[in-house]
């Protein structure tokens, strides 16, 4: 079968969204009825990407079932890099997707426009299935422009923050927007700083620091940021050098609801712990590629778009890469 | 970086809070000690990181459990992002007025309204279109009603 991307749903929203995903992705595009077809498909070909209805907790369960009694949860055949679940249900409700042995990808099925969609998470499809995802080049490709800065100490974040938004303001996104778009690198950029380096016993070196501490980054502690727009999408991201992100961790930030929960200020955290939460929930995607011990690149995505309704209602995703 | 101007009003000492709310933004120290009563007013803060709201939450839980009577007005788009987002963000004080997003539908400006939270209340969040600044066209509410107003629909 070759390079194939597998379809399990019986969604024509899905299907129409996985044919765009296959074509920009250079993959060939399978498609199973239910789980149990997809999991014996998945038993016998080697593929590079699968996408799966998971609207509900019992759909899921039976992809998870069948899978269990094909390949087996652990085996070596199946990589949680190339399992993308779809589901129309947010982020904050799909608590049985993130913490399952075998997430990879949540898709937000608020395709609006299912063509749009489908080729702009195609591309992220294609870098997933290189060798390393890293890099928005990869994502991008060589037609779009991509600005890197590195940064010499902790104090030059929030210029560089100010530098995102008004290079966003320059390509015609609304102030709103802009300044959510920078809220999220800010976000990035202080977890990188401040979150990901880690001692030899894998033990956070400066989490509890005061996130106003300069402190040279140099070596290992290097990050950088990466800014591309193609006239549609922005997306920026943030590199370390640790490879120490922890992905239960991470999603519970990322789907941590503050609306009915009184947010705790702990003081013995110098980080709030909500960043994250809130991209999502403004309309940003993102996608998390780390090499455990290696590096780690976060990237967030927001499509410019007229109306600030249309921006918070934009297809989205949050999507993994780690690779061990 | 935030810049604060203080103006004491009888027995009430308001507050303007002017740039982004950040790591480097310490309250105790641009507000310091309060009256009995504190009007903080919120529109020219474009921006607020995660920082920023835990040093926010800790400055005015803080003042409100000292008594003081916290009024929130003129809360800028950010600001009633966050009140929407944490559910304790005004830490038990009251929300006056706030920015409301509106869009031209000719131009595609950008463009804000104030409003006052009864105003808007009376409104049942039925809002009217105004005219464009810009090119005098008519500008719609620019956001999810259920998601902007959701601190006042509880």
């Amino acid at each position: 079968m070759g390079k194939s991307l597998l379809l399990i749903s019986q969604r024509p929203d899905d299907q129409e969204f996985a044919a765009e995903v296959a074509i920009a992705a250079g993959l060939s595009l399978v498609t199973a009825a239910d789980p149990r077809e997809g999991a014996k498909i998945l038993a016998q070909e080697k593929l590079l990407a699968v996408l799966v209805d998971a609207s509900s907790q019992q759909q899921y369960q039976e992809f998870e079932d069948a899978v269990q009694e094909t390949v087996g949860l652990f085996s070596d055949q199946l990589n949680a890099n190339y399992l993308h679940y779809i589901s129309s249900e947010d982020l904050s409700r799909v608590q049985f997707l993130l913490k399952s042995p075998i997430f990879g990808h949540f898709v937000f099925r608020n395709f609006a426009n299912t063509k749009q969609a489908g080729q702009h998470y195609g591309r992220l499809v294609k870098a997933t299935t290189q060798e390393r995802a890293f890099g928005l080049q990869n994502i991008f490709g060589t037609k779009v422009k991509v600005q890197t800065v590195n940064f010499d100490n902790t104090g030059q974040k929030q210029e560089a923050v100010e530098a995102v938004k008004n290079y966003l303001l320059a390509a015609k996104f609304k102030a709103r927007m802009a300044s959510i778009v920078a809220n999220a690198v800010d976000e990035l950029l202080m977890n990188a700083m401040f979150d990901a380096p880690m001692d030899e016993l894998g033990k956070q070196r400066h989490a509890s620091e005061s996130r106003a501490t300069v402190r040279k980054l140099s070596g290992r502690d290097a990050v950088g940021m990466s800014v591309a727009f193609d006239g549609d999408y922005v997306a920026v991201s943030a590199i370390d050098h640790y490879g120490s992100l922890d992905k239960a961790k991470l999603m519970n930030h990322i789907s941590k609801l503050y609306t009915e929960e009184e947010y705790k200020v702990k003081t013995t955290v110098a980080g709030a712990g909500l960043g994250l939460a809130t991209v999502f929930r403004s309309g940003g995607s993102f996608f998390f590629i780390s090499e455990s011990n290696t590096m780690t690149e976060a990237i967030v995505f927001f499509r410019r778009t007229d109306s600030f309704r249309d921006f918070k209602d934009q297809f989205r995703f949050v999507s993994t890469q780690f690779y061990f | 970086m935030l810049n604060v101007t203080k103006e004491q009003n009888g027995a009430v000492l308001v507050v303007k809070l002017n740039g982004s709310i950040e790591e480097s933004v310490d309250f105790n120290q641009l507000i310091g000690e309060t009256p009995k009563e504190l009007h903080v007013n919120c529109r020219g803060v474009p921006r607020i990181n995660s920082v920023g709201v835990k040093s926010w939450i800790r400055y005015f839980q803080a003042v409100a459990a000292k008594g003081v009577t916290l009024k929130f007005v003129e809360c800028s788009t950010a600001i009633v992002e966050q009140i929407n987002l944490i559910s304790n963000f005004t830490c038990g004080g009251e929300v006056v007025s706030i920015f409301v997003p509106f869009m031209c539908e000719g131009c595609k400006s950008e463009l804000i309204g104030m409003f006052q939270v009864s105003a808007l209340k009376q409104l049942k969040f039925e809002l009217p279109t105004l005219k464009c600044s810009k090119c005098g066209g008519q500008a719609v509410f620019d956001d999810i009603p259920e998601e902007y107003f959701n601190f006042l629909m509880n």
